[in-house]
Protein backbone atom coordinates (compact mmCIF):
# COMPACT_ATOMS: atom_id res chain seq x y z
CA UNK A 1 0.00 0.00 0.00
CA UNK A 2 1.47 3.71 -1.02
CA UNK A 3 0.84 5.41 2.56
CA UNK A 4 3.26 8.83 1.03
CA UNK A 5 0.29 8.88 -1.89
CA UNK A 6 -2.64 8.48 0.80
CA UNK A 7 -1.43 11.40 2.76
CA UNK A 8 -1.10 13.60 -0.17
CA UNK A 9 -4.67 12.69 -0.85
CA UNK A 10 -5.58 13.89 1.91
CA UNK A 11 -3.69 16.56 3.32
CA UNK A 12 -3.91 18.33 -0.41
CA UNK A 13 -3.51 21.76 1.37
CA UNK A 14 -0.91 21.02 3.05
CA UNK A 15 1.35 19.56 0.39
CA UNK A 16 0.17 21.69 -2.51
CA UNK A 17 1.38 24.90 -0.18
CA UNK A 18 5.24 23.45 -0.65
CA UNK A 19 4.73 22.47 -4.24
CA UNK A 20 3.48 26.32 -4.71
CA UNK A 21 6.66 27.37 -2.76
CA UNK A 22 9.36 24.53 -4.37
CA UNK A 23 7.77 25.68 -8.09
CA UNK A 24 8.40 29.19 -7.53
CA UNK A 25 11.35 28.78 -6.41
CA UNK A 26 12.70 26.40 -8.80
CA UNK A 27 11.17 29.13 -11.48
CA UNK A 28 13.01 31.93 -10.14
CA UNK A 29 16.17 30.00 -10.22
CA UNK A 30 15.46 29.08 -14.25
CA UNK A 31 14.93 32.51 -14.93
CA UNK A 32 17.78 34.14 -13.11
CA UNK A 33 19.97 31.22 -14.31
CA UNK A 34 18.70 32.27 -17.96
CA UNK A 35 19.22 35.90 -17.43
CA UNK A 36 22.63 34.81 -16.63
CA UNK A 37 23.24 32.80 -19.40
CA UNK A 38 22.10 35.50 -21.79
CA UNK A 39 24.10 38.41 -20.02
CA UNK A 40 27.06 36.15 -20.60
CA UNK A 41 26.51 35.66 -24.27
CA UNK A 42 26.11 39.38 -24.51
CA UNK A 43 28.83 39.97 -22.80
CA UNK A 44 31.08 37.49 -24.16
CA UNK A 45 29.27 35.09 -27.37
CA UNK A 46 32.40 36.13 -29.86
CA UNK A 47 34.82 34.30 -27.02
CA UNK A 48 32.12 31.77 -25.82
CA UNK A 49 31.67 30.44 -29.35
CA UNK A 50 35.23 29.99 -30.35
CA UNK A 51 36.37 26.03 -29.98
CA UNK A 52 38.57 24.44 -26.51
CA UNK A 53 41.94 26.20 -26.99
CA UNK A 54 44.82 28.23 -25.59
CA UNK A 55 44.69 32.25 -25.61
CA UNK A 56 47.92 34.08 -25.07
CA UNK A 57 48.65 37.51 -23.81
CA UNK A 58 51.70 39.44 -23.67
CA UNK A 59 52.86 39.11 -20.05
CA UNK A 60 53.47 42.63 -19.36
CA UNK A 61 49.72 43.17 -19.55
CA UNK A 62 49.34 41.80 -16.30
CA UNK A 63 46.25 39.91 -17.72
CA UNK A 64 44.40 42.55 -19.26
CA UNK A 65 44.10 42.01 -22.65
CA UNK A 66 43.71 45.70 -23.59
CA UNK A 67 47.67 46.05 -22.91
CA UNK A 68 48.48 43.34 -24.68
CA UNK A 69 50.75 43.61 -27.51
CA UNK A 70 52.26 40.66 -28.90
CA UNK A 71 55.50 41.15 -30.81
CA UNK A 72 55.57 40.67 -34.49
CA UNK A 73 58.42 38.07 -34.52
CA UNK A 74 56.59 35.58 -31.72
CA UNK A 75 53.13 36.02 -33.80
CA UNK A 76 54.91 34.94 -37.13
CA UNK A 77 56.77 31.97 -34.91
CA UNK A 78 53.38 30.97 -33.70
CA UNK A 79 50.98 31.06 -36.71
CA UNK A 80 53.44 29.25 -38.68
CA UNK A 81 54.08 26.12 -36.24
CA UNK A 82 49.83 25.98 -36.03
CA UNK A 83 48.36 26.41 -39.15
CA UNK A 84 44.93 27.12 -37.14
CA UNK A 85 46.46 29.38 -34.82
CA UNK A 86 44.78 33.60 -35.60
CA UNK A 87 46.13 36.64 -33.96
CA UNK A 88 43.61 39.17 -33.39
CA UNK A 89 42.22 42.05 -31.45
CA UNK A 90 39.01 43.45 -29.44
CA UNK A 91 38.57 46.99 -29.30
CA UNK A 92 35.38 49.44 -28.14
CA UNK A 93 34.76 51.91 -30.96
CA UNK A 94 31.80 53.72 -32.58
CA UNK A 95 30.21 53.67 -36.11
CA UNK A 96 28.27 56.66 -37.58
CA UNK A 97 25.72 55.56 -39.77
CA UNK A 98 24.61 57.57 -43.05
CA UNK A 99 22.26 60.17 -40.51
CA UNK A 100 25.61 60.40 -38.51
CA UNK A 101 24.11 58.52 -35.56
CA UNK A 102 26.61 57.07 -33.47
CA UNK A 103 26.40 53.27 -32.81
CA UNK A 104 28.68 51.58 -30.01
CA UNK A 105 30.27 48.27 -31.58
CA UNK A 106 33.16 46.18 -30.32
CA UNK A 107 35.89 46.41 -33.37
CA UNK A 108 37.15 42.60 -33.82
CA UNK A 109 40.15 42.37 -36.56
CA UNK A 110 42.11 39.34 -37.45
CA UNK A 111 44.61 36.90 -39.48
CA UNK A 112 43.15 34.60 -41.85
CA UNK A 113 41.15 32.17 -40.18
CA UNK A 114 38.44 30.22 -40.59
CA UNK A 115 37.26 31.17 -36.77
CA UNK A 116 36.79 35.05 -37.37
CA UNK A 117 35.21 36.57 -40.53
CA UNK A 118 37.58 37.70 -43.07
CA UNK A 119 37.08 41.32 -44.51
CA UNK A 120 38.77 43.33 -47.52
CA UNK A 121 39.64 46.92 -46.51
CA UNK A 122 36.99 49.49 -46.50
CA UNK A 123 34.60 46.28 -45.19
CA UNK A 124 33.03 45.48 -42.82
CA UNK A 125 30.79 42.49 -41.30
CA UNK A 126 28.66 43.68 -38.25
CA UNK A 127 26.43 41.81 -35.51
CA UNK A 128 22.81 41.45 -36.58
CA UNK A 129 21.34 43.42 -33.67
CA UNK A 130 22.42 46.47 -36.05
CA UNK A 131 19.71 45.56 -38.35
CA UNK A 132 17.24 46.93 -35.95
CA UNK A 133 18.82 49.96 -35.69
CA UNK A 134 17.97 50.72 -39.89
CA UNK A 135 21.72 49.71 -40.90
CA UNK A 136 21.88 47.50 -44.15
CA UNK A 137 23.99 45.48 -46.54
CA UNK A 138 25.74 48.03 -48.90
CA UNK A 139 25.16 51.14 -46.48
CA UNK A 140 28.39 53.17 -45.88
CA UNK A 141 29.78 53.85 -42.00
CA UNK A 142 32.42 56.02 -40.87
CA UNK A 143 34.75 56.41 -37.91
CA UNK A 144 36.11 59.59 -37.01
CA UNK A 145 39.64 57.81 -36.55
CA UNK A 146 39.21 56.30 -39.89
CA UNK A 147 40.28 58.07 -43.31
CA UNK A 148 38.17 55.98 -45.30
CA UNK A 149 34.45 54.36 -45.34
CA UNK A 150 33.63 50.92 -44.36
CA UNK A 151 30.73 49.53 -47.05
CA UNK A 152 28.68 46.57 -44.74
CA UNK A 153 29.13 43.46 -46.38
CA UNK A 154 26.70 41.54 -44.29
CA UNK A 155 25.09 40.51 -41.07
CA UNK A 156 26.57 37.70 -38.34
CA UNK A 157 24.07 36.20 -36.34
CA UNK A 158 24.22 36.50 -32.15
CA UNK A 159 28.24 37.87 -32.40
CA UNK A 160 28.41 40.50 -29.06
CA UNK A 161 31.15 41.31 -26.92
CA UNK A 162 31.10 43.55 -23.74
CA UNK A 163 26.93 44.07 -24.56
CA UNK A 164 28.39 45.72 -28.00
CA UNK A 165 27.84 44.60 -31.49
CA UNK A 166 30.62 43.22 -32.71
CA UNK A 167 32.25 44.85 -36.46
CA UNK A 168 34.84 42.46 -37.73
CA UNK A 169 37.01 44.70 -40.11
CA UNK A 170 40.65 44.30 -42.12
CA UNK A 171 43.73 44.42 -39.81
CA UNK A 172 44.96 47.20 -42.20
CA UNK A 173 41.57 49.28 -40.89
CA UNK A 174 42.25 48.07 -37.21
CA UNK A 175 45.83 49.19 -37.57
CA UNK A 176 45.43 52.98 -39.09
CA UNK A 177 41.88 53.47 -36.50
CA UNK A 178 44.00 52.88 -33.27
CA UNK A 179 47.51 53.00 -34.15
CA UNK A 180 48.91 49.93 -33.59
CA UNK A 181 50.42 47.56 -35.37
CA UNK A 182 50.58 44.76 -32.95
CA UNK A 183 47.39 42.21 -32.06
CA UNK A 184 46.38 41.90 -28.96
CA UNK A 185 45.73 38.04 -28.85
CA UNK A 186 46.60 34.65 -30.11
CA UNK A 187 44.19 31.74 -30.09
CA UNK A 188 45.50 28.22 -30.82
CA UNK A 189 42.26 25.88 -31.56
CA UNK A 190 42.91 22.97 -29.76
CA UNK A 191 46.51 23.84 -27.76
CA UNK A 192 47.01 23.07 -24.37
CA UNK A 193 48.56 25.34 -21.79
CA UNK A 194 51.92 23.40 -21.89
CA UNK A 195 52.92 25.08 -24.95
CA UNK A 196 54.41 28.17 -23.48
CA UNK A 197 56.30 31.03 -25.84
CA UNK A 198 58.66 33.38 -24.46
CA UNK A 199 56.82 36.52 -22.92
CA UNK A 200 53.56 34.78 -23.70
CA UNK A 201 50.94 34.16 -20.88
CA UNK A 202 48.33 31.64 -21.72
CA UNK A 203 44.70 31.20 -20.94
CA UNK A 204 42.28 28.70 -21.20
CA UNK A 205 38.39 29.67 -22.90
CA UNK A 206 37.44 30.26 -19.32
CA UNK A 207 40.67 31.65 -17.94
CA UNK A 208 39.87 34.42 -20.42
CA UNK A 209 36.61 34.90 -20.05
CA UNK A 210 37.42 36.32 -16.41
CA UNK A 211 40.28 38.63 -17.49
CA UNK A 212 37.00 40.38 -19.57
CA UNK A 213 36.18 43.66 -17.33
CA UNK A 214 32.53 42.95 -15.51
CA UNK A 215 32.38 39.39 -16.96
CA UNK A 216 33.52 37.50 -13.87
CA UNK A 217 31.76 40.41 -11.11
CA UNK A 218 28.29 40.17 -13.32
CA UNK A 219 28.42 36.28 -13.50
CA UNK A 220 29.43 36.11 -10.19
CA UNK A 221 26.45 37.47 -8.54
CA UNK A 222 24.36 36.19 -10.70
CA UNK A 223 25.34 32.82 -9.95
CA UNK A 224 25.27 33.44 -6.53
CA UNK A 225 21.63 34.23 -6.30
CA UNK A 226 20.88 31.33 -8.56
CA UNK A 227 22.88 28.79 -6.05
CA UNK A 228 21.41 30.59 -2.86
CA UNK A 229 17.62 29.67 -4.18
CA UNK A 230 18.88 26.06 -4.59
CA UNK A 231 20.31 25.98 -0.98
CA UNK A 232 17.26 27.82 -0.03
CA UNK A 233 14.95 25.13 -1.53
CA UNK A 234 16.50 22.21 -0.01
CA UNK A 235 16.09 24.73 3.15
CA UNK A 236 12.92 24.82 2.78
CA UNK A 237 12.36 21.05 2.00
CA UNK A 238 14.07 20.04 5.46
CA UNK A 239 12.20 22.83 7.37
CA UNK A 240 8.88 21.25 5.71
CA UNK A 241 9.23 17.81 6.48
CA UNK A 242 10.64 18.90 9.80
CA UNK A 243 7.67 20.28 10.87
CA UNK A 244 5.46 17.16 9.66
CA UNK A 245 7.71 14.60 11.14
CA UNK A 246 7.12 16.96 14.54
CA UNK A 247 3.83 16.83 14.41
CA UNK A 248 3.88 12.62 13.39
CA UNK A 249 6.22 11.98 16.18
CA UNK A 250 3.04 9.97 18.11
CA UNK A 251 2.02 8.29 15.00
CA UNK A 252 5.18 7.16 13.86
CA UNK A 253 6.31 5.68 17.53
CA UNK A 254 2.75 3.84 17.52
CA UNK A 255 3.30 2.52 13.65
CA UNK A 256 7.23 1.23 14.62
CA UNK A 257 5.65 -0.49 17.55
CA UNK A 258 3.62 -2.61 15.51
CA UNK A 259 6.31 -3.80 13.46
CA UNK A 260 6.62 -1.34 10.57
CA UNK A 261 9.98 -0.46 9.71
CA UNK A 262 12.37 2.36 9.81
CA UNK A 263 13.57 2.52 6.03
CA UNK A 264 9.57 2.46 5.25
CA UNK A 265 8.99 5.77 6.77
CA UNK A 266 11.86 7.08 5.22
CA UNK A 267 10.56 5.86 1.58
CA UNK A 268 7.38 7.54 2.19
CA UNK A 269 8.92 10.84 2.79
CA UNK A 270 10.93 10.39 -0.19
CA UNK A 271 8.24 9.28 -2.34
CA UNK A 272 6.68 12.20 -1.34
CA UNK A 273 9.26 14.58 -1.66
CA UNK A 274 10.22 13.55 -5.39
CA UNK A 275 6.21 13.43 -6.13
CA UNK A 276 6.10 17.46 -4.98
CA UNK A 277 9.77 18.15 -6.52
CA UNK A 278 9.11 16.20 -9.94
CA UNK A 279 5.59 18.38 -10.22
CA UNK A 280 6.88 21.29 -9.78
CA UNK A 281 10.18 21.28 -11.90
CA UNK A 282 7.75 20.09 -14.48
CA UNK A 283 5.41 23.07 -14.64
CA UNK A 284 8.26 25.29 -13.37
CA UNK A 285 10.74 23.77 -16.62
CA UNK A 286 7.41 24.23 -19.23
CA UNK A 287 6.71 27.89 -17.71
CA UNK A 288 10.33 29.00 -18.24
CA UNK A 289 10.76 27.65 -21.60
CA UNK A 290 7.85 29.54 -23.05
CA UNK A 291 9.21 32.25 -21.04
CA UNK A 292 12.16 31.61 -23.02
CA UNK A 293 10.61 31.46 -26.31
CA UNK A 294 8.58 34.67 -26.10
CA UNK A 295 10.90 36.88 -23.69
CA UNK A 296 11.33 40.13 -25.50
CA UNK A 297 14.19 40.60 -28.22
CA UNK A 298 16.13 43.43 -26.44
CA UNK A 299 16.36 40.90 -23.25
CA UNK A 300 19.70 39.09 -22.94
CA UNK A 301 17.65 35.35 -21.52
CA UNK A 302 19.03 32.11 -22.94
CA UNK A 303 17.92 29.32 -21.02
CA UNK A 304 19.66 25.67 -22.47
CA UNK A 305 17.81 22.16 -22.20
CA UNK A 306 21.39 21.19 -20.68
CA UNK A 307 21.14 24.41 -17.99
CA UNK A 308 17.51 23.31 -16.89
CA UNK A 309 18.71 19.66 -16.57
CA UNK A 310 21.73 20.08 -14.57
CA UNK A 311 19.74 22.65 -12.13
CA UNK A 312 16.64 20.20 -11.45
CA UNK A 313 19.23 17.09 -10.84
CA UNK A 314 20.57 19.88 -8.26
CA UNK A 315 17.05 20.48 -7.05
CA UNK A 316 15.87 16.89 -6.56
CA UNK A 317 19.83 15.98 -5.04
CA UNK A 318 19.32 19.45 -2.70
CA UNK A 319 15.12 18.46 -1.85
CA UNK A 320 16.09 14.63 -0.65
CA UNK A 321 19.23 16.12 1.67
CA UNK A 322 16.99 17.98 2.84
CA UNK A 323 14.00 15.66 3.59
CA UNK A 324 16.87 12.67 4.96
CA UNK A 325 18.28 15.50 7.43
CA UNK A 326 14.85 16.40 8.71
CA UNK A 327 14.16 12.53 8.76
CA UNK A 328 16.39 11.20 10.89
CA UNK A 329 14.61 12.45 13.95
CA UNK A 330 12.32 9.28 12.10
CA UNK A 331 14.96 6.99 13.68
CA UNK A 332 15.21 8.57 16.82
CA UNK A 333 11.55 7.98 17.73
CA UNK A 334 11.58 5.29 20.39
CA UNK A 335 7.67 3.43 20.31
CA UNK A 336 7.41 3.55 23.67
CA UNK A 337 7.74 7.06 24.35
CA UNK A 338 5.07 7.96 21.81
CA UNK A 339 2.57 5.62 23.29
CA UNK A 340 3.37 7.38 26.24
CA UNK A 341 2.60 10.60 24.91
CA UNK A 342 -0.90 9.69 24.15
CA UNK A 343 -3.38 10.65 21.40
CA UNK A 344 -1.21 12.57 18.33
CA UNK B 1 -0.42 -24.86 26.84
CA UNK B 2 1.61 -21.96 27.77
CA UNK B 3 3.07 -19.60 25.12
CA UNK B 4 4.49 -16.67 26.88
CA UNK B 5 6.74 -16.78 29.71
CA UNK B 6 8.87 -14.35 31.78
CA UNK B 7 11.75 -15.39 34.07
CA UNK B 8 13.38 -13.28 36.26
CA UNK B 9 12.67 -10.10 34.66
CA UNK B 10 14.31 -6.89 36.54
CA UNK B 11 14.09 -3.49 34.84
CA UNK B 12 16.57 -0.73 36.31
CA UNK B 13 16.37 2.82 35.30
CA UNK B 14 19.09 5.12 36.08
CA UNK B 15 18.27 9.20 37.22
CA UNK B 16 21.03 10.63 37.48
CA UNK B 17 23.50 9.07 40.41
CA UNK B 18 20.01 7.29 41.28
CA UNK B 19 19.47 3.79 40.16
CA UNK B 20 15.30 2.72 40.38
CA UNK B 21 14.45 -0.84 40.27
CA UNK B 22 10.85 -0.67 38.73
CA UNK B 23 10.86 -4.39 38.34
CA UNK B 24 12.52 -6.70 41.09
CA UNK B 25 12.40 -10.35 38.91
CA UNK B 26 8.89 -11.27 37.93
CA UNK B 27 7.77 -14.47 37.04
CA UNK B 28 4.75 -15.06 34.56
CA UNK B 29 3.72 -17.54 32.21
CA UNK B 30 0.42 -16.92 29.90
CA UNK B 31 -1.94 -19.55 28.34
CA UNK B 32 -3.26 -19.64 24.94
CA UNK B 33 -6.85 -18.50 24.54
CA UNK B 34 -6.89 -17.07 27.49
CA UNK B 35 -7.08 -13.18 29.00
CA UNK B 36 -4.15 -12.32 31.45
CA UNK B 37 -5.07 -8.98 33.15
CA UNK B 38 -2.01 -6.72 35.54
CA UNK B 39 -3.55 -4.47 37.85
CA UNK B 40 -1.88 -2.20 40.55
CA UNK B 41 -1.17 1.18 41.62
CA UNK B 42 0.61 3.64 39.48
CA UNK B 43 4.33 2.87 39.67
CA UNK B 44 3.68 -0.72 40.29
CA UNK B 45 5.49 -1.59 37.57
CA UNK B 46 2.52 -2.97 35.25
CA UNK B 47 3.03 -1.07 32.35
CA UNK B 48 6.87 -1.27 32.58
CA UNK B 49 6.20 -5.57 32.37
CA UNK B 50 3.78 -5.28 29.47
CA UNK B 51 6.38 -3.14 27.39
CA UNK B 52 9.18 -5.32 27.97
CA UNK B 53 6.67 -8.51 27.37
CA UNK B 54 6.07 -6.98 23.94
CA UNK B 55 9.55 -6.21 22.88
CA UNK B 56 9.00 -2.59 23.40
CA UNK B 57 11.73 -2.05 25.53
CA UNK B 58 14.34 -4.71 26.58
CA UNK B 59 14.76 -5.94 30.52
CA UNK B 60 17.07 -5.53 32.31
CA UNK B 61 18.01 -8.93 33.23
CA UNK B 62 15.84 -12.08 33.34
CA UNK B 63 14.99 -13.70 29.84
CA UNK B 64 11.31 -13.45 27.90
CA UNK B 65 10.50 -16.79 26.23
CA UNK B 66 7.85 -16.44 23.56
CA UNK B 67 6.62 -19.69 21.51
CA UNK B 68 10.17 -21.25 22.94
CA UNK B 69 12.19 -18.52 21.55
CA UNK B 70 14.35 -16.42 24.73
CA UNK B 71 13.38 -12.59 23.06
CA UNK B 72 15.92 -11.25 25.22
CA UNK B 73 18.72 -12.71 23.15
CA UNK B 74 17.38 -11.56 19.64
CA UNK B 75 18.12 -8.46 17.68
CA UNK B 76 15.62 -5.38 17.29
CA UNK B 77 15.06 -6.37 13.68
CA UNK B 78 14.16 -10.20 14.85
CA UNK B 79 12.07 -8.53 17.58
CA UNK B 80 11.00 -6.23 15.21
CA UNK B 81 9.55 -9.25 12.85
CA UNK B 82 7.92 -10.96 16.23
CA UNK B 83 5.82 -7.79 17.14
CA UNK B 84 4.65 -7.23 13.12
CA UNK B 85 3.70 -10.90 12.62
CA UNK B 86 2.90 -12.31 16.30
CA UNK B 87 2.13 -9.41 18.30
CA UNK B 88 -0.94 -7.02 18.02
CA UNK B 89 -1.35 -3.80 20.17
CA UNK B 90 -4.05 -1.85 21.31
CA UNK B 91 -3.26 0.84 23.96
CA UNK B 92 -4.99 3.40 25.90
CA UNK B 93 -5.37 5.90 22.93
CA UNK B 94 -6.50 4.20 19.54
CA UNK B 95 -3.75 6.05 17.41
CA UNK B 96 -5.29 5.49 13.91
CA UNK B 97 -3.09 7.24 10.95
CA UNK B 98 -5.40 10.10 10.00
CA UNK B 99 -4.72 9.83 6.24
CA UNK B 100 -6.30 6.13 5.64
CA UNK B 101 -9.85 4.94 5.71
CA UNK B 102 -10.77 2.31 8.19
CA UNK B 103 -10.06 -0.31 5.98
CA UNK B 104 -6.74 1.02 4.29
CA UNK B 105 -6.16 0.94 8.18
CA UNK B 106 -6.20 -3.09 8.40
CA UNK B 107 -4.60 -3.42 5.03
CA UNK B 108 -1.63 -1.49 6.05
CA UNK B 109 -1.39 -4.13 9.36
CA UNK B 110 -1.61 -6.81 6.62
CA UNK B 111 1.13 -5.08 4.59
CA UNK B 112 3.17 -4.73 8.02
CA UNK B 113 2.79 -8.20 8.65
CA UNK B 114 4.32 -9.13 5.85
CA UNK B 115 1.03 -11.30 5.05
CA UNK B 116 1.00 -13.97 2.42
CA UNK B 117 -2.43 -13.39 1.45
CA UNK B 118 -3.54 -12.09 -2.12
CA UNK B 119 -5.30 -8.68 -2.64
CA UNK B 120 -8.83 -10.51 -2.47
CA UNK B 121 -7.82 -12.69 0.27
CA UNK B 122 -6.42 -9.94 2.40
CA UNK B 123 -9.59 -7.62 1.63
CA UNK B 124 -12.20 -10.75 2.88
CA UNK B 125 -10.28 -10.72 5.89
CA UNK B 126 -10.81 -7.21 6.54
CA UNK B 127 -14.33 -7.75 6.17
CA UNK B 128 -14.25 -10.50 8.25
CA UNK B 129 -12.57 -8.78 11.06
CA UNK B 130 -14.78 -5.67 10.75
CA UNK B 131 -17.59 -7.51 10.67
CA UNK B 132 -16.50 -9.26 14.14
CA UNK B 133 -16.10 -5.87 15.50
CA UNK B 134 -19.20 -4.22 14.31
CA UNK B 135 -17.48 -2.02 12.17
CA UNK B 136 -18.37 -2.76 8.43
CA UNK B 137 -20.11 -0.34 7.87
CA UNK B 138 -17.74 2.73 8.64
CA UNK B 139 -14.69 0.92 6.16
CA UNK B 140 -14.80 3.97 3.97
CA UNK B 141 -14.63 6.31 7.19
CA UNK B 142 -11.65 8.02 8.20
CA UNK B 143 -10.64 8.40 11.80
CA UNK B 144 -11.71 12.16 11.99
CA UNK B 145 -15.16 11.10 11.62
CA UNK B 146 -15.45 8.50 13.72
CA UNK B 147 -15.93 8.61 17.96
CA UNK B 148 -14.24 7.21 20.77
CA UNK B 149 -15.55 3.73 21.02
CA UNK B 150 -15.44 3.08 17.26
CA UNK B 151 -11.68 4.12 16.97
CA UNK B 152 -10.82 1.77 19.51
CA UNK B 153 -12.70 -1.16 18.09
CA UNK B 154 -10.68 -0.20 14.89
CA UNK B 155 -7.70 -0.03 17.00
CA UNK B 156 -8.68 -3.96 18.12
CA UNK B 157 -9.77 -4.99 14.49
CA UNK B 158 -6.27 -3.70 13.34
CA UNK B 159 -4.51 -5.61 16.17
CA UNK B 160 -6.06 -8.68 15.71
CA UNK B 161 -6.09 -8.56 11.50
CA UNK B 162 -2.85 -10.74 11.51
CA UNK B 163 -4.08 -13.17 13.03
CA UNK B 164 -1.39 -12.33 16.33
CA UNK B 165 -0.38 -15.42 18.68
CA UNK B 166 -0.38 -12.40 21.63
CA UNK B 167 -2.41 -9.23 22.03
CA UNK B 168 -0.99 -6.67 23.96
CA UNK B 169 -3.81 -4.29 25.70
CA UNK B 170 -2.22 -1.24 27.85
CA UNK B 171 -5.33 0.47 29.27
CA UNK B 172 -7.21 -0.02 26.49
CA UNK B 173 -10.32 1.57 28.01
CA UNK B 174 -8.84 4.19 29.84
CA UNK B 175 -10.35 6.36 27.32
CA UNK B 176 -13.58 5.28 27.00
CA UNK B 177 -16.64 5.68 29.06
CA UNK B 178 -18.12 3.16 31.05
CA UNK B 179 -20.83 1.74 28.39
CA UNK B 180 -18.10 1.86 25.76
CA UNK B 181 -15.29 0.14 28.26
CA UNK B 182 -17.42 -2.85 28.90
CA UNK B 183 -18.21 -3.08 24.75
CA UNK B 184 -14.44 -2.98 24.11
CA UNK B 185 -14.07 -5.31 26.84
CA UNK B 186 -16.82 -7.99 25.95
CA UNK B 187 -15.01 -8.01 21.90
CA UNK B 188 -11.75 -8.39 23.57
CA UNK B 189 -12.94 -11.75 25.16
CA UNK B 190 -14.73 -12.47 22.85
CA UNK B 191 -11.87 -12.59 19.59
CA UNK B 192 -9.33 -13.90 22.53
CA UNK B 193 -11.80 -17.50 22.71
CA UNK B 194 -12.99 -17.12 19.22
CA UNK B 195 -9.04 -16.73 17.49
CA UNK B 196 -7.52 -18.77 20.09
CA UNK B 197 -5.33 -15.66 20.92
CA UNK B 198 -3.43 -15.02 24.02
CA UNK B 199 -4.20 -11.36 25.87
CA UNK B 200 -1.84 -9.49 28.19
CA UNK B 201 -3.60 -6.49 29.34
CA UNK B 202 -2.82 -3.69 31.70
CA UNK B 203 -5.76 -2.23 33.27
CA UNK B 204 -6.41 -0.24 37.01
CA UNK B 205 -10.43 -0.47 36.17
CA UNK B 206 -11.37 -3.29 38.44
CA UNK B 207 -14.78 -2.96 36.52
CA UNK B 208 -13.32 -5.13 33.56
CA UNK B 209 -11.76 -7.64 35.52
CA UNK B 210 -14.89 -9.48 35.32
CA UNK B 211 -13.85 -10.18 31.57
CA UNK B 212 -10.31 -11.54 32.42
CA UNK B 213 -9.57 -15.31 33.42
CA UNK B 214 -6.31 -13.86 35.28
CA UNK B 215 -5.44 -11.88 37.51
CA UNK B 216 -2.15 -10.77 38.65
CA UNK B 217 -1.85 -8.14 40.81
CA UNK B 218 1.65 -6.12 41.34
CA UNK B 219 3.23 -3.43 43.83
CA UNK B 220 6.21 -1.58 43.65
CA UNK B 221 7.35 -4.19 40.73
CA UNK B 222 6.94 -7.41 42.34
CA UNK B 223 3.83 -9.92 41.72
CA UNK B 224 1.56 -9.74 44.79
CA UNK B 225 -1.12 -12.37 43.95
CA UNK B 226 -1.98 -14.13 41.47
CA UNK B 227 -5.21 -15.60 40.64
CA UNK B 228 -8.37 -16.21 38.69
Amino acid sequence: MNIAWKEIKKNKVRFLILGSIVFLVSLLTFIISGLANGLSQDNAALIKDLPKGQFYMNKDAEETYNLSKIDSDIQKEILNKQKDAVAFSIQMGFLNDKDDKQQSVAFVASTDSKLFKNVKDGEIILDSSLKNKGIKVGDTLTNNQFSGEFIVKGFVDQKKYSHAPVAYINMKNYQEIYRVMEMQLIFTPGGDSSKEFTGLQSFSNKDFLNTIPSYNAEQMSLNMIVWFLVVISGMLFAIFFYMMNVQKVGLYGILKAIGIKTSRLFKMMWTQMLFITIIALIMSITLSQFFNMVAPEGMPFHLTFETTAQLSIVFLIIGFIGATLSGMQIKKIEPLQAIQQGEA
Amino acid sequence: MTIFTLDKVRKTFTNGEIEEEILKGINLSLKEGEVTALVGASGSGKSTLLTIAAGLQPASNGQVIFDGNNMTAMSSEEVRKIRASKFGFVFQFAHLVPFLTVEEQLMLMLDVSESRLSKQARKAEVNKILLLVEMDHKKNAYPSSLSGGEKQRVAIARAIIHEPKVLFADEPTASLDSKRSKDVMSLIQNITKTLNITTLMVTHDEEMLSYVDHVIKMSDGIVLQSGD
